[in-house]
């Protein structure tokens, strides 16, 4: 995908955006300061979204924009942009829309999903015709015997009819000719080879990664509407798609801090085996992907310690620097200062 | 005695075999050990699908090609066995643990030399029944090839640890260097084994070449042959980048659709652009050699190099991919002076240097598990030392650099082009038909577009044009029953 696209997507005009850190947070490096900035730029819905696309240059890309007039860069790699950036990113967002579809890539692997209904679609078409002799696609080992499996166990099911008229159901439910057009193409089967991105962008008139991004969001809505369906014969195509909210470390270390009875970083340390740091890291990650009510901060952060917090924060408390709350809190550490940090945004997204 | 004939349309729905293939069948029904070198396009993969699909044996098939195994894998299937496999280093621990625990449901198993030298994996295969043991791309094993796997050298052992299963060795194109070298290497005596060679001459392939003055005039001359040549083309490079660059170049400047393949590719590209060739939904590829496995199109027209081939043996093999239905069909191989150079730095950049071979030898446990450094291990394991090993190398980079000047050679020859090619594989032509050979015969250059009217035939089937449109799609996709 190209990344200057989607930094135009992802970017604001008015604040200056960690360019290294949306492409971590799309391609979903699991860091706490990835998950942070995630949580700041309201991007933390999209984590992992992008993650089996490869993103290039975030450099270049930033260099691109800058060279289009679309944004300002200034050091770090922090980007902002213009007015001209905004307008392409309206024209790109009206593209994709509604954006927030993209959320259900990072909750299930739709990646996956569309390989198999791609393959399912290409067994199926093939079997209609009654041809054994096509090339059949490989989604690796494990999904090649899942599709095998249920083709096996659904043949009798008259799938072709099925596929139809699911297809022909779900792509005239759509909003207009064009995505369903963009939707038939990513398939391939009988006489019908399918189209790549960049072949699709030159008749559509859209930019390969608009086609891309929006394959997502339409197989991200295929997916919810046949998990709907507990009748569906592609249930088995569902499966093993669910992508977990948190690291499966964090979220042992938080079980576990939430269960002993008086809870300690230290004792989780020494209970899990595992450095100190490494619990305030899961600790953050837990608070930053759970709602406000089910992170325990005050366990976390003393009274005195959140009104030291409150009366030194500047109205930007996103932004600000532990380096400049540590000169007006002498003993502040780290991670109570990042855990005000994402109680307050939260509060804020609440209110 | 086995009806061949009547098996392979049982099984596989042909009427008849191709030249050589029911001669390597009758050896191996025979029991006999065999070494096959059938041209490009010649059925090899039927001969040991056939033979497990009469006697239910399993069949083991080391292959070389990592990055193409799913891709013959794909072909067995599409040919309809289904129990079929490939274990190879680029799938992860879970996948190859799974296949491993399954080893005896699958009848034909795809195995690279460097798996088959892991303890672990050939315990497992050799715990199965093996019924046929295949050597792919065997030229491979022969240090006199140019593509020699150091693991290949171990296939000798292997096989005599798997109690010597019948065994078939297969290439496309091997000197008679080559031939005795892999049958010494596999411990064969050559009375031991019956040795099929079929002539590497294809009648119906057009050869010339074109030595261009500079870059700008060989992209001019790719341009103007693309725009007028009839039918499906190939455009082999040996840059992955510039597959795209070029077919870029050529989508744009050409009416005709191009696209490009490379092994760096993600497999739904690759699996699609290939799909699209063969149903000619586009007319040209632009390749690196990993283009071709995996594809079983007939009418291909056209093979244009742009850049050199390794040699002249990888030369015959890409050209064989054009006119697989015999109708007649063209090479060309674009030349300008730097692709010397471009070729020189690729031999360079394949051979370690001095320096860095002697800080290894210093240094073993930076050659574990480093897959760039695999020939230098293999050496080290085997107790070479350091200054055997540059002289083996020293030898290679010679051989390359061989290799390189009997291609230049070719382009460069004032003599018949077919003659010139064949004598590298021992073989004569007797007959040449002075109007259908070379430019040396004929004035091709001066009269291509005649050449391109009068032999290269476009394909009705090539013509289509995708449809677009939703509906048509998915009407087109399933064939409803009432």
């Amino acid at each position: 995908m190209d990344l200057s696209t989607l930094y135009l997507i992802f970017g604001d005009a008015n604040q200056d955006r960690r360019a290294k850190a949306i492409k971590n947070i799309l391609d979903g490096r699991r860091t706490v300061s990835n998950l942070y900035w995630g949580l700041e730029y309201g991007l933390l819905p999209y984590f992992g979204a992008l993650h089996d696309f490869d993103l290039g240059d975030e450099q270049a890309a930033v260099d691109t924009l800058n060279k289009a007039g679309l944004a300002t860069v200034s050091d770090g790699l922090l980007y902002r942009l213009s007015s001209r950036g905004v307008d392409q990113q309206n024209q790109f967002q009206a593209s994709v829309t509604p954006l927030n579809e993209l959320a259900t890539v990072a909750q299930y692997d739709i990646v996956r999903f569309s390989r198999r209904f791609i393959f399912a679609v290409q067994v199926v078409s093939e079997y209609s015709y009654s041809n054994n002799r096509y090339y059949p696609q490989t989604i690796g080992f494990f999904d090649d015997q899942l599709i095998k499996r249920w083709f096996i166990q659904n043949k009798q099911r008259n799938l072709s009819n099925y596929f139809h008229q699911l297809l022909q159901q779900f792509l005239s439910g759509l909003e207009n000719d064009q995505l369903a057009d963009i939707f038939a193409a990513s398939l391939t089967g009988h006489g019908f080879s399918g189209l790549t991105e960049d072949q699709l962008a030159v008749q559509t008139d859209l930019e390969p990664t608009i086609i891309q991004l929006n394959w997502l969001k339409l197989y991200s809505r295929l997916f919810l509407l046949l998990n709907k369906d507990p009748e569906t014969p592609l249930q088995l195509l569902l499966t093993g798609l669910t992508k977990p909210l948190m690291s499966g470390s964090a979220k042992q270390t938080f079980d576990l801090f939430v269960s002993v009875r008086q809870p300690d970083p230290a004792t989780i340390a020494q209970l899990r085996k595992i450095k100190l740091t490494t619990v305030y890291e899961h600790l953050i990650e837990a608070a930053i992907e759970l709602p406000l009510e089910q992170f325990p901060y005050q366990r976390l952060l003393h009274k005195q310690t959140i009104t030291n917090l409150r009366q030194a924060a500047p109205v930007n408390v996103g932004e600000w620097q532990f380096k400049a709350a540590k000169a007006q809190i002498a003993d502040l550490q780290f991670f109570e200062f990042r855990l005000f940090q994402i109680s307050e945004r939260k509060k804020g997204d609440n209110d | 005695m086995i009806d061949l004939t009547a098996e392979l349309h049982r099984y596989l729905g042909f009427d008849s075999f191709r030249p050589g293939q029911r001669e390597v069948l009758e050896n191996l029904f025979a029991g006999r050990d065999t070494l096959a070198i059938l041209p490009t396009g010649g059925g090899k993969t039927l001969l040991y699908q056939l033979y497990g699909a009469i006697t239910h044996q399993r069949v083991v098939i080391v292959s070389p090609l990592i990055s193409l195994m799913q891709d013959q894998v794909s072909r067995l299937q599409y040919l309809g066995s289904k129990r079929v496999v490939a274990i190879t280093s680029a799938m992860d621990f879970q996948e190859r643990a799974a296949i491993l625990r399954n080893l005896n449901h699958y009848q034909y198993i795809y195995v690279s030399p460097e798996m088959l030298s892991n303890r672990n994996i050939f315990e497992m295969i050799a715990r199965q029944s093996i019924g046929l043991f295949v050597i792919d791309e065997a030229h491979c094993i022969s240090e006199w090839g140019p593509d020699f796997r150091p693991d290949y050298l171990r296939l000798g052992r292997i096989r005599h640890q798997l109690e010597n299963p019948l065994t078939l060795m297969m290439t496309a194109t091997a000197t008679q260097r080559t031939r005795d070298d892999i049958l010494n290497r596999m411990g064969f005596t050559a009375t031991g084994v019956k040795q099929l060679v079929l002539p590497t001459n294809r009648s119906n392939i057009f050869l010339s070449a074109k030595i261009c003055a500079n870059l700008p005039e060989k992209n001019e001359q790719l341009e103007t042959l693309v725009k007028e040549l009839n039918g499906a083309g190939i455009i082999y490079f040996s840059s992955k980048k510039q597959t795209e660059q070029i077919a870029a170049m050529l989508s744009q400047k050409t009416d005709k659709r191009v696209m490009a393949y490379h092994g760096g590719m993600d497999n739904q590209r690759r699996f699609l652009i290939q799909q699209q060739f063969m149903n000619g939904d586009i007319d040209i590829v632009c390749a690196t050699s990993a283009f071709g496995m995996g594809i079983d199109k007939e009418n291909v027209r056209y093979v244009i190099h742009y850049h050199l081939p390794d040699n002249i043996q990888s030369y015959v093999q890409e050209i064989g991919r054009c006119g697989r239905d015999q109708q007649p069909s063209l090479a060309i191989l674009l030349y300008e002076p730097n692709d010397q150079y471009l070729q020189q730095n690729l031999i360079a950049n394949t051979i370690p240097e001095e320096q860095l071979l002697r800080y290894l030898y210093q240094h073993p446990d930076k050659l574990q598990n480093n897959d760039a450094f695999r020939v230098i291990k293999y050496y080290y394991d085997i107790g070479k030392t350091v200054d055997q090993t540059l002289a083996i190398f020293d030898q290679a980079k010679s051989r390359r650099i061989g290799e390189l000047n009997a291609l230049i050679q070719y382009i460069y020859t004032t003599g018949c082009r077919r003659k010139l090619l064949l004598q590298h594989f021992d073989e004569t032509v007797e007959h040449v038909d002075p109007e259908f050979c070379c430019d040396f015969h004929t004035d091709f250059w001066g009269n291509w577009r005649q050449f391109n009217q009068q032999y290269l035939k476009s394909s009705e089937t090539d013509q289509g044009v995708q449809s677009t449109d939703w509906h048509q799609i998915i009407d087109k996709l399933f064939l409803l029953k009432n």
